[in-house]
């Protein structure tokens, strides 16, 4: 071995660790949940309205796509409507040689709508799961009329989609499940359809209704509200994510802490979901 | 006088050319019938029907190809490194460039090569997922002169507690820098032992994975694995089925802790190998206690060591993690690169006493930058040092490895590694291994993923 070569070495390795280590980010960019996106460019807009110096760029495409674009560092901030996946943080340590970081923003409930002319009104988290998984394919073995049961749900590459498959359906999404690109479309469906069944978003149910989701068989029916989603009794309530590679810094540590400060909350409120505490 | 007369001139100008538009196209609304509308309607629905149908084959194909899924990697890369002869009882060998093996006749380049262009890697992985919970890996990699199969193999997931994995097929050995993409990789090369106690990384068998993670939120996965055992060893011809009918077992268990408020995690985990080689050449072969033995065709080597491993990960800085590996216990092989069970990074005929391990400290510095130190240290014999050494493969061997990265683009990152092998000496072996022979590597890599 040469020495002085292994001097040289360590030498440059300590100069530029020093020298690298206080890079900060000056323009934030935000991508990931389309559940998220309208808040998060509500959030983007009025911080910018405030800080004019500020740029906060703000594009959807899904938790998964917000997540990849973490990982391949074309983003600095993911927006997720699911909590990040163990394979995802093993190609975040993989590439950034950290966990990433986790911040909660807003919170929100997962509606299953039904058709308002449906006499069924509650369903448990299991039939709901067994619904979904094309196990129960017909009403009437949930107390409803002789019809079959139309499924309406997000693609795979959606937050809520993932949210729903892992807390609720907990296997694979039965085949007959039409894949919709929104929460509104699956909404219009549901409306249209008597005996169709869907998922999204609480803020989102305008002419159909919600259904009463149980714990189990002996737990009462919650409808999802402000108060249960806020008070985590409605049994599909979730938070809202955001996603960094590292702690923040600059720009971004501004952005985040505005967020979850009680201006940032407020406005979470008016989009339609429900703030921190 | 003369500017109003002019005004009043254009204005009637204008009044003039707007009465001209007689045949308007836009009907008032009074004059449009609902039967009209009603046709209108249905001549949009025939060509929206039209367009359906046209579609409907269209998405049916992208359906289809949205199942498969195409990634991959190339690393091309100058080296430059030492060259020294190394003397031999059967005349002289050489160091095979850019590796530590000195097992290469001389007669394969009989003038110094001290640098080189090389393809590493060149690899494409294809990826079939029929349904939720099966998938179909195939990854061919691209030399100069031919195609090998580094993973073929069959996934499929439980899908009634998300927990377990069945692998049928050819990949990965159970282990972390094993398992560990080489296309993330930090220090160019993986340590000295794992590249001799895995030779190729793969081989063919099955595993099952349990991680319960998913279901039960536990950050514990488990890994159980039996392999034919002979894949990386001996001629290629030979790895295609097993040879001897004894199969390598693997378990591994591995847990996650997190502390999020500190930014600070820790993986840590177990492993346990148990293997047998088959002796394919009869002669004197030597035992742990370096005593020879009449070794007959058809006896059995043993194969089993034991291991620790330890990730940490801190965010300081842009990240930073602290990754160690060790094993011991016995490691087999026949020497002569022609046979069977010949393992090339570990020319014995014999079994050892074995231990190795390696710390490795890695840094991002921003989102452009990332660097690496590490040590690893492999003792194929550690019931002899120094002096008491008398075979050259018997001597420890300690590795230094530095490797820094540029992130060109997103998918494209250039790197500068330095490797610097240090072996124990033996004034009893004499020649050149009475100092650290020269071969340290200086490697210049451009690596591209899709």
């Amino acid at each position: 071995m040469n020495t002085t070569k292994f001097k040289i070495a360590v030498l440059l390795i300590a100069v530029m660790t020093i020298g690298f280590s206080f890079t900060t980010i000056n323009k934030v960019t935000v991508k990931g949940s389309d559940t998220m996106v309208i808040l998060s460019q509500k959030w983007a807009e009025v911080y910018m309205k405030k800080n004019p110096g500020a740029s906060i760029q703000v594009t959807g495409g899904g938790s998964g796509v917000g997540l990849a674009a973490l990982i391949n560092g074309s983003t600095d901030i993911a927006n997720s409507s699911r909590p990040i996946k163990a394979s995802e943080i093993e190609k975040l340590k993989a590439r950034y040689n950290s966990m990433g970081v986790e911040i909660p923003c807003a919170k929100d409930g997962l509606s299953v709508y039904l058709n308002k002319a449906n006499p069924v009104t509650s369903l448990t988290l299991k039939q709901i799961g067994q619904i979904f998984a094309g196990k129960i394919t017909n009403w009437n073995e949930v107390g409803g009329p002789d019809a079959p049961i139309k499924l309406y749900g997000r693609e795979s590459s959606s937050g809520t989609f993932g949210f729903f498959k892992d807390n609720v359906v907990r296997t694979d999404f039965s085949p007959s499940c039409q894949t919709l690109p929104g929460t509104a479309a699956i909404v219009n469906a549901v409306k249209k359809d008597k005996f169709s069944i869907g998922y999204g978003g609480a803020a989102y149910a305008e002419g159909v209704k919600d259904c009463a989701v149980k714990k189990d068989d002996k737990s009462p029916g919650i409808l999802p509200t402000a108060a249960t989603i806020k008070n985590h009794t409605y049994p599909i309530s979730r938070y809202l994510y955001m996603y960094l590679k590292s702690k923040p810094t600059g720009e971004a540590k501004a952005f985040i802490d505005w967020i979850l400060s009680s201006e940032g909350q407020t406005l979470i409120a008016e989009v339609g979901y429900y703030p921190l505490k | 006088m003369k500017k109003v007369i002019v005004a009043l001139m254009l204005s009637g100008f204008g009044i003039a050319n707007a009465q001209e538009v007689e045949n308007d196209s836009i009907k008032p609304i009074s004059s449009i019938s609902l039967d009209s509308l009603q046709q209108s309607i249905n001549e949009h629905q025939l060509k929206f029907d039209a367009l359906n149908e046209q579609l409907s084959p269209l998405q049916e194909q992208v359906d289809k190809m949205s199942k498969l899924k195409i990634s991959g990697y190339m690393q091309v890369q100058f080296d430059m490194y030492n060259y020294q002869d190394v003397p031999t009882s059967t005349g002289l060998f050489q160091f095979k460039p850019g590796t530590s093996e000195t097992s290469v006749p001389l007669s394969t380049n009989t003038v110094d090569v001290n640098n080189s262009f090389v393809i590493r890697r060149a690899r494409v992985k294809f990826t079939y997922q029929p349904i939720e919970g099966v998938t179909f890996v195939l990854q061919p990699n691209f030399t100069f002169s031919a195609v090998t199969l580094k993973d073929a193999y069959v996934q499929l997931n439980d899908t009634w507690i998300n927990t377990f994995q069945l692998w049928v097929g050819q990949f990965n050995r159970p282990d972390y820098e094993v398992e560990f993409s080489s296309r993330d990789r930090i220090l160019l090369e993986r340590s000295r032992m794992s590249g001799i106690l895995y030779p190729q990384e793969r081989d063919l068998g099955a595993k099952v994975e349990a991680n319960f993670i998913t279901q039960y939120e536990i950050p514990l996965k488990i890994q159980i694995a039996a392999f034919n055992g002979n894949f990386g060893e001996g001629p290629i011809a030979n790895q295609v089925a097993d040879v001897d009918s004894e199969k390598d077992f693997v378990a591994r268990a591995t847990y996650s802790l997190k502390f999020p408020n500190t930014g600070l995690g820790i993986d840590f985990g177990g492993s346990a190998f148990y293997g047998k080689n088959t002796v394919f050449a009869a002669g004197t072969y030597s035992d742990t206690d370096n005593k020879p033995f009449q070794a007959a065709v058809g006896d059995k080597l043993r194969k089993q060591w034991f291991g620790g491993e330890l990730q940490l990960y801190y965010d300081i800085l842009g990240g930073i993690a602290l990754k160690s590996e060790f094993n011991t216990g016995i490691i087999s092989g026949t020497a002569g690169s022609a046979i069977i069970n010949n393992n090339p990074s570990f020319n014995f005929s014999g079994e050892r006493d074995f231990i190795g391990y390696y710390v490795t400290l890695e840094k991002n510095f921003g989102t452009k930058f990332q660097g690496g130190i590490r040590y690893d240290s492999f003792d194929p014999n550690k019931k002899l040092s120094g002096n008491d050494v008398t075979v050259a493969n018997d001597l420890r061997v300690q590795t230094w490895g530095f490797a820094f990265h540029y992130f060109f683009t997103t998918n494209t990152k250039i790197g500068l590694g330095y490797t610097m092998p240090i072996n124990e000496t033996s004034t009893a072996i004499g020649g050149i291994y009475n100092d650290d022979i020269r071969n340290n590597t200086a490697t210049l890599r451009f690596q591209v993923n899709f």
